[in-house]
């Protein structure tokens, strides 16, 4: 794609302001002590954002990268700040998604805790920077940005119990933070650079800059929690709320793989020497995430199994590195994020109302709460990849990718492989989250409840009365999320659009290394 | 040389305290392992003594690389507020650091 030299369409310096507004909301939220200022806050960042993302997905269209280096210092040796569709998709995809959890986390009342608009802010912070950011140290500091916060939001929304937990998710964190650093490190050691675009631009990678490369794509596996690195995950995400537990999962693990689409994507063009490797975590991750689930007895960690299946899934993507599957694992990626946490919001109001999510105390709520049990039903749908929802396109996309080779040549073994996983991965999804629905939505009328003392933790079973019901107000945000996956289904062509245009820049990175290393 | 043996004592001496029960020992673990990644920042750039990299002060010739030590300044701040997190998360709570499991409200 030779596009003449335009000018772009706005100033990309303006591209600082999608981090320094967050940033800024961040520090004020701190100074002012306002409920509603707050508030404000929280919602009116990730709108603006996504407001933004929005104009550049249609800047994106006739524009392909918008680049700016912070500083005015020479281009390839400052930090450049690089939008492409990618980039604004996921901006906007998180944005929609923080908006609904911090929708919800004001309806439980978690918004009051100290602090907790401000973390989040700054969390949004780190995830913003670290989708737009075009050079690798500066992507490990905004990932610190982003996770600093969580652990203190992991710990502030608990009770002592979670203070385990806690400790456990900052060790995790900062290990895997620290292979991120020390790979940048030998990624700088090897190649003289870590920026992204003057990575891309070189024309062969030797093999010692390979490896390093592939040290910052394990640091951000982990991070997104493929197995066998996924238990970190698995056991410290349901232990925080609910509305938090959506809020991480559409923002750390998705960042992270972000990272991976854009390394893999926009570096290397063409499948590096270990692709068996990724292959392989892939199939496992489909796979144990999926067959996890049968053993879990609490609503949320059942789903944060199925967020390892989803990760795998995600990277059937770059595992084939052909312009249509990385479209179908960015539209999968997309999918994940807003079915998941819908799912995660709906059963936080269950949550909420009921006081648990313990199968074997929950029962029977598909006759006493039919609204919830329509949406959860449309949810688990997604997550298998059944019809009416955006979850059977995704699986479809990558199944298609997976069994049609570019080069017209017949269906590889590792597409066979893969194409076995994902379809066995749904039908242990679907005994899994069968169980799930029995365990909760069947059964007999509940008659007894667990009543939340608003700052004081889980009481005892309570007998259950009439008028407990749950509210409308806390289930909206997931209903939007969900409503979001069905309208996916019913009319997928405008996000297949942008998700091929995406994928077409990172494999044809022509454009992103003129934008970075141009005049710019 | 001295810089890889000191990584891997730095390492192995972290991996080893990381892996005990008590947060204090693993936030000990943690800051040896982070040290250890310093130094290997420092190892990519070149390890020999060179100039300060001022300009105007230094001739570009025999001056250090900036972009390591501007790497290792960023990652010791970083590193030195999570390790601050760290211990209050070990000071919180009751005193089940070296005899009880976490508690993660899972059901066993």
């Amino acid at each position: 794609m030779e596009n003449p030299p335009v000018a772009a369409p706005v100033d990309p310096a303006l591209l600082l302001l999608l981090v320094a507004v967050p940033l800024a909301a961040a520090a004020l939220s701190t100074l002012v002590k306002s409920r509603t200022f707050d508030r404000t806050l929280l919602i009116g960042v990730p709108v603006f954002v996504g407001a933004a993302a929005v104009v550049l997905l249609v800047i994106h269209a006739d524009h392909a990268v918008l680049a700016h280096s912070v500083g005015g210092y020479l281009n390839g040796l400052a930090i450049p700040f690089v939008s492409d569709s990618f980039a604004a998709l996921l901006l906007l995809v998180t944005s929609v998604a923080s908006v609904l959890c911090g929708w919800f986390l004001i309806s439980t009342g978690e918004d009051q805790y100290r602090f907790v608009p401000a973390l989040i802010l700054m969390m949004l912070t780190g995830a913003y920077g670290t989708i737009l950011t075009g050079d690798l140290f500066n992507m490990f500091v905004f990932v610190e940005v982003m996770v600093l916060p969580s652990y203190a939001l992991i710990a502030v929304t608990g009770t002592w119990r979670r203070l385990g937990v806690a400790r456990m998710f900052v060790i995790v964190n900062l290990l895997t933070s620290t292979l991120l650093l020390v790979g940048v490190g030998f990624v700088y050691g090897t190649t003289g650079t870590v920026n992204i675009g003057t990575l891309a631009a070189m024309d062969e990678i030797d093999a010692p800059g390979q490896l390093a490369l592939g040290l910052v794509v394990v640091a951000f596996l982990i991070k997104a929690g493929a197995v066998p690195a996924h238990t970190w995950l698995v056991r410290s995400y349901p232990n925080t709320s609910a509305g938090m537990m959506a809020l991480f999962s559409a923002l750390h693990s998705k960042v992270a793989i972000y990272a991976i689409f854009r390394i893999y994507g926009t570096v290397f063009g063409e499948p590096p020497a270990w692709t068996w490797a990724l292959a392989v975590v892939a199939v496992a991750s489909i796979l144990v995430g999926s067959l996890s689930g049968m053993a879990e007895n609490r609503v949320r960690n059942t789903l944060a199994v199925q967020m390892t299946s989803g990760v795998g899934h995600i990277l059937v993507g770059v595992v084939l590195l052909t312009s249509a599957a990385l479209q179908a694992g960015i539209f999968y990626t997309v999918h994940h994020i807003l079915t998941m946490a819908g799912l995660l919001l709906i059963f936080g109001a269950v949550e909420q109302t009921y006081g648990t999510g313990l199968y074997r105390k929950l029962t029977g709520l598909a006759r006493r709460e039919k609204a919830t049990a329509v949406l959860v039903v449309l949810g688990l749908f997604s997550l298998v990849g059944l019809p009416p929802t955006s979850g059977l396109w995704g699986k479809v996309g990558l199944v298609v990718a997976a069994a049609v080779p570019t080069d017209g040549e017949s269906t590889s073994v590792m597409g066979w492989v893969l194409i076995a996983a994902i379809i066995l991965g749904s039908v242990l999804s679907l005994f899994a989250l069968i169980r799930l629905w029995r365990g909760v939505f069947w059964g007999e009328d509940p008659d007894t409840y667990y009543p939340d003392g608003r700052l004081t933790g889980r009481s005892r079973a309570t007998t259950l009365t009439a008028d407990v019901r749950i509210p409308t107000r806390l289930l909206v945000p997931g209903a939007v999320l969900i409503g979001l996956s069905v309208v996916l289904f019913i009319a997928p062509q405008p996000l297949i659009d942008v998700t091929q245009r995406s994928a077409d820049g990172l494999l044809s990175n022509g454009d992103y290394i003129r934008a970075v290393l141009g005049h710019g | 040389m001295i810089l890889a043996v000191t990584v891997a004592v730095l390492v192995t001496g972290g991996v080893y305290l990381t892996l005990q029960r008590s947060m204090v020992r693993a936030v000990f673990g943690m800051t040896m392992i982070s040290h250890a990644a310093n130094f290997m920042l420092l190892a990519s750039g070149v390890s020999a003594w060179r100039g300060e990299p001022i300009n105007g002060r230094t001739d570009v010739a025999v001056a250090a690389d900036p972009l390591p030590q501007a790497f290792v300044l960023t990652a010791i701040v970083i590193t030195l507020a999570i390790t601050i997190f760290m211990l209050s998360t070990a000071v919180f709570g009751h005193d089940d650091d070296q005899y009880r499991l976490p508690e993660t409200g899972e059901e066993r």
